[in-house]
């Protein structure tokens, strides 16, 4: 499958694959390949497929559109080629491997193990925009937030409702537990729910907990409706709105 | 359940200065390691300014609970771990200060990583390259993110773990101690077990060892210090290309002999 490789200075940053869709390349966040940079128009130019080829389109941008250097207004594309937009580089890559190319990191200027560098502000801020402009697209609705709460079914704690608000939650009779567990055999830090970026994940402590029944092997990520199961205490874990 | 530690650290084969430095307060359960750099052996000044200050500003703190915060208090982590990363935050300041007011110290900077375990609960803060792991029944696991370009480029699925290992970049940091007058400290915690047993290194054992010759010399060596000493010879066995250093902090279970039993009813210890 043909794609495109977003290129900064010589390193690959982003890869969009080519499929039935046209690509976009622009400065408005929509675009399929956004480059937050002054000398890129807000829609910039246009890579689709006619007829077999890979066609590119300049969508009037200010600076132009280049290939291979030379500036153009609607030409085919070939493997190998080099689209310039603003400073960055796009490559066109109609490769039958699935892997990214090796020699597309090893072509920097090469620091060596014994140097050690930290990225100045604008290259890191450059980079960054990138790395960041192929995160995922963002899981939830904007305006809709979902609190994570645990309800507890049955068991000696200290409430009956807990909003998980910290990074870390431990269940246990310690003073260290928010979920503060009542009675003479519990033990101390029997459980902990760990805040991920992508979630909550429960983990064991004293004791190893289960989800809907199951015993956990490795901290494992608490979905809506998961039915927690520490010794004698059940909880419940649910996204509230 | 006792906590026991060692460390170690060691010029490697190739370095001519150690610009690794450590720092440990065994009571407090603190453990400081650092991994400095900048020309004409700044990185020794930058990593020792940096665990030397994060050692004091800590052992201030436990004296005085109101002691300021360097930066903000983040809600969702404890006084702990907001204590450990305003000492990170501190460290900066002066790393960055002292680098401005030196014309041979220009640029230099430093990684760091500091683990603070206070009853079962461990608070970690760290900045760039240099790591924490937690090996637990079997599985090791590292608990930090690198603030490397490689590592932020694994994350966002371009690169692999294993074209990260072999890049000519991988030296390169995103994030360092000093280099900036203000820094991002990540933070995080999570509650240990009895048998636990964690491990702060710089990246002088990681390029050298494998994850698994490492999981495997913890598991195999129940004393810290012996551990410490045993990775650090594996680092230099395998080339000793950088400095490493290396502290080993382990969740031993109590003795459980019958003089044992009876000074710990005497300690009134739960």
């Amino acid at each position: 499958m043909a794609r495109l490789l977003l290129k900064f200075e010589s390193t690959v940053v982003k890869e969009v694959p080519l499929g039935t869709r046209p690509v976009t390349i622009g400065r408005a966040p929509d675009n399929d390949i956004p480059i937050d940079n002054l000398a890129v128009s807000n829609y910039h130019a246009r890579v689709y497929s006619e007829a077999g080829r890979l066609v590119i389109e300049d969508l009037d941008s200010l600076n132009g559109t280049f290939v291979n250097d030379l500036r153009i207004e609607r030409v085919t594309l070939k493997d190998g080629d080099s689209i310039a937009v603003g400073k960055h580089h796009i490559i066109v890559d109609e490769g039958h491997d699935t892997a990214l190319p090796l020699d597309a990191f090893h072509k920097a200027p090469v620091p060596k193990v014994d140097e050690t560098m930290v990225l100045d502000t604008k290259q890191q801020r450059d980079l960054m925009q990138q790395v960041a402009a192929m995160g995922e697209r963002s899981q939830i609705a904007p305006g809709r937030v979902r609190v994570p709460t645990l309800i507890v079914l049955h068991g000696r704690t200290d409430r009956k409702e807990y909003v998980l608000t910290d990074r870390l939650t431990v269940i246990g009779k310690s003073d260290l537990a928010t979920i503060r567990l009542r009675g003479w055999f519990a033990p101390f830090m029997a459980a902990q729910i760990h805040k991920h970026d992508d979630g909550y994940y429960l983990g064991r402590g004293d004791r190893v907990p289960c989800i809907n029944g199951e015993p956990i092997t490795r901290p494992a990520q608490l979905k809506d409706g998961d039915l927690i199961e520490i010794g004698r205490v059940r909880l419940k874990f649910l996204y509230r709105d | 359940m006792r906590i026991i530690s060692g460390a170690r650290t060691d010029v490697g084969r190739v370095r001519k200065n150690n610009e690794d430095n450590y720092r440990t307060d065994p009571e407090l359960h603190l453990y400081v390691l650092s991994d400095g750099m900048g020309g004409e052996a700044s990185g020794e000044v930058a990593s020792a300014l940096a665990v030397e200050t994060v050692i004091d500003h800590c052992q201030k703190a436990a004296q005085d609970k109101e002691l300021p915060l360097v930066g903000e208090r983040k809600p969702e982590l404890s006084d702990t771990a907001n204590r450990l990363a305003s000492a990170l935050r501190f460290a900066n300041q002066k790393i960055f200060e002292t680098a401005a007011s030196n014309a041979q110290q220009k640029g230099m900077g430093a990684t760091i990583v500091s683990a603070w375990l206070i009853d079962r609960r461990l608070s970690l803060a760290h900045v760039g390259d240099s790591r924490v792991y937690l090996l637990r029944a079997g599985s090791f696991d590292q608990l930090t993110g690198d603030h490397s370009l490689v590592a932020d480029l694994v994350r966002s699925g371009i690169m692999t773990p294993q074209q990260a290992e072999v890049s000519e970049q991988q030296s390169i940091l995103t994030r360092a101690l000093g280099t900036k007058r203000n820094v991002e400290v990540d933070a995080d915690e999570q509650v240990l077990i009895e048998g636990d047993t964690v491990l702060l290194c710089s990246d002088g054992l990681t390029r050298m060892v494998t994850d698994p010759e490492i999981a495997s010399t913890l598991e195999t060596t129940p004393d810290p210090q012996k551990a410490a000493d045993r990775l650090v010879d594996l680092a230099n066995e395998n080339g000793g290309q950088d400095n490493v250093t290396v502290i080993v902090v382990h969740l031993a279970p109590e003795a459980r002999g019958l003089w044992a039993r009876l000074r710990r009813w005497l300690n009134g210890s739960s």
